[in-house]
């Protein structure tokens, strides 16, 4: 049940992230590359955590319980460093814009193209 | 077997430079020397490893000394070893450039540290014989490019930027993805621990599906041709020598990982790839040659034949005989010191005008008025490209044409030396627009001094000397190179699964 849940909910995040992500607005657009990360990590969560019912410990391992796969959290902490360091980066760059152009609008942001 | 210190140096000079670099923030012209050296000091250790793994086999270290599949292992193989060795000698070339330049955003105090993380990421990508790592390195490297093209004199430098971090963010998602799917699937990360599973036959659900994952970020790293739309104005925007890094090493990550790919994790799959692998690259062939073509800006010329010649390597990697993959390796490691020094010209062509711009009808005739080698050095590069005997591009276009025979796929060899011909019509136009022609009305005004020859002068020597008298030692490595691709069990038994130090 619980593998099922988690599916649902990460297939719904995946959704509501990626209609944000084509969002024209680029707050809005990053928001949904917040949420597509936070997709991600519960994946990463459902591969390996529900594996047993204690933490992965030395005595719970010493004692002969199923442990859960600590691996998983060390990725999923990695995984949130790095997503939150790119997040900033394009919060960063969406401010600069917001100022050089006076919109966020990314149909209006087009002097690239020729 | 022991630890291999210098795989680490290699990795750990250009951090312990940027580091370094932080530290001079105040005093601009130390920290591009710094940056300049410790580029160097890189160079040597990766030659060191390269010359290593050449005559003893491949080496590794592992990190704070786990057995691997548990803790990180860094393996150079002879393809790692000579990819690293590839981009610790261009880095050179562009710090010699930034130490030389007279960008404003080269006395931005963050400037030569970002640059040098980029190295790490780059070399790091290659070495790492782990693929949660190599997932780490390649963000480590996109974010650090990013910031520098954001940091770019060109006011469109910010918004390439954005464009750029977005798309690439989804293709580090689909690395991600495919890192937890394969994780899921085969329950390690180590790479040599996963071929070794995949090569018993053992196929668990998500493991195709992970291939996929994995070439297509590849893909988009590489740029090729779905995936290709951020790439002109990205590499066109970016300050003149991180534009040259760009366009000639960080494109070659991707191909990087489409190697490992197909010759190491995902053997049996591989035939499936391939047939997409060639048909993309002869998409990008065309695709990339025209866009050349049609352009306005010499640098954005630039950055679409990048288009093209990664369709080149890609055609080679995917016809996949051993003849074909030594042609793919040779083009992508020529390639990579042809396309550096060509968009370093072009920086010095843009820095010569008042409005520091590359473009066709500004820079129209402005030859006259530039060092006169200049000329000479991008009708060398440009014929090095094209692929004619005396340079290194010719080499490399013969190597893959040899392996597109010996696979007697007529048709697609028929269009790849058909679309090399577009190669020659490009770089011949811009040459003769910027060298040949009169100053038109539109050529803007220019000054009487720009950005140093050096870099360029010294990579394009290299391109002669890779064109002639070290062609032998390259295409020998290059060979033993695919003997080892193609006996997987060698990286996998150098890595030493679950064995002691």
């Amino acid at each position: 049940m619980i593998n099922f849940m988690f599916a649902l909910t990460i297939g719904i995040l995946f959704g509501i992230g990626v209609f944000q992500l084509l969002r024209r607005d680029l707050i809005k657009a990053a928001m949904g590359f917040s949420i597509l990360f936070s997709a991600v990590n519960l994946f990463y969560l459902a591969v390996g955590a529900f594996s047993g019912d204690f933490a992965p410990y030395v005595s719970n391992v010493e004692a002969g319980r199923q442990t859960s796969d600590p691996l998983v959290q060390a990725l999923i902490l990695t995984a949130i460093v790095v997503s939150f360091g790119s997040y900033s980066l394009v919060l960063g760059f969406i401010n600069i814009i917001s100022l050089r152009y006076n919109t966020v609008d990314s149909n209006e942001i087009n002097n690239l193209k020729h | 077997m022991n630890n291999n210190v210098f795989i680490l140096g290699t990795l750990i000079t250009p951090f312990i430079g940027a580091i370094i670099a932080l530290l001079f923030a105040k005093h601009n012209r130390v920290q591009r020397y710094i940056g300049f050296l410790s580029s160097l000091v890189t160079c040597i250790s990766s030659a060191v490893v390269l010359t290593q793994v050449h005559t003893i086999g491949v080496q590794t270290y592992r990190l704070g000394n786990w057995t691997p599949p548990y803790g990180i292992v860094l393996v150079a193989d002879t393809l790692g070893a000579l990819f690293a060795f590839m981009v610790t000698a261009i880095m050179i070339g562009g710090m010699l450039y930034t130490v030389h330049g007279k960008d404003k955003c080269m006395t931005y105090p963050a400037f030569v540290p970002l640059f040098l993380l980029m190295e790490v990421g780059l070399v790091g990508a290659m070495l790492t014989g782990d693929l949660f790592t190599l997932f780490i390195f390649m963000e480590l490297m996109v974010l650090a490019s990013v910031s520098l093209t954001a940091l770019s004199d060109d006011p469109f430098g910010l918004e390439a930027a954005l464009k750029y971090i977005f798309i690439s963010s989804m293709g580090t998602l689909f690395l991600l993805m495919g890192i937890a799917a394969m994780y899921a699937a085969l329950g390690t990360l180590n790479m040599a621990h996963i071929a070794e599973i995949l090569a018993t036959g053992d196929r668990p659900f998500l493991a195709p599906a992970s291939a996929l994952m994995l070439l297509c970020a590849f893909l988009l790293k590489s740029a090729v041709f779905p995936f290709h739309f951020w790439q002109p104005d990205f590499h066109t925007t970016a300050p003149t020598p991180v534009s040259a890094m760009l366009s000639s090493i960080v494109v070659k990550v991707g191909v990087y990982g489409i190697i490992r790919l197909v010759t190491l994790l995902f053997i049996e799959e591989a035939h499936l790839l391939h047939r997409w692998l060639v048909l993309l690259g002869i998409i990008g062939i065309f695709f990339g040659s025209l866009g050349a073509l049609r352009t306005y800006n010499a640098k954005r010329m630039l950055a679409y034949s990048t288009f093209a010649q990664i369709g080149f390597i890609l055609v080679g990697i995917g016809w996949g005989n051993p003849l074909a993959l030594v042609g793919a390796i040779v083009y992508a490691f020529n390639h990579a010191f042809i396309k550096s020094s060509l968009l370093m010209l072009m920086g010095v062509v843009a820095s010569y005008t008042k409005i520091k711009t590359a473009n066709f009808a500004d820079i129209n005739g402005i030859g006259k008025k530039l060092p006169a080698m200049t000329g000479w050095l991008v009708l060398l590069g440009g014929l090095s490209l094209a692929g004619i005997p005396p340079m290194n591009g010719f080499i490399s276009k013969l190597m893959l044409i040899q392996g597109g025979v010996d696979r007697q796929d007529w048709f697609n060899l028929i269009l790849m030396v058909g679309a090399g011909i577009l190669t020659v019509m490009y770089m011949i136009r811009a040459w003769q627009t910027i060298f040949q022609q009169q100053p038109l009305e539109t050529t803007t005004s220019t000054k009487t001094e720009g950005d140093s020859l050096i870099a360029p002068f010294l990579l394009i020597t290299v391109c002669l000397l890779l064109g002639t008298i070290l062609a032998e030692p390259l295409i020998l490595i290059v060979r033993e190179t695919v003997r080892q691709l193609g006996d997987p069990s060698i990286y996998i038994s150098a890595v030493n699964l679950f064995g002691g130090a």
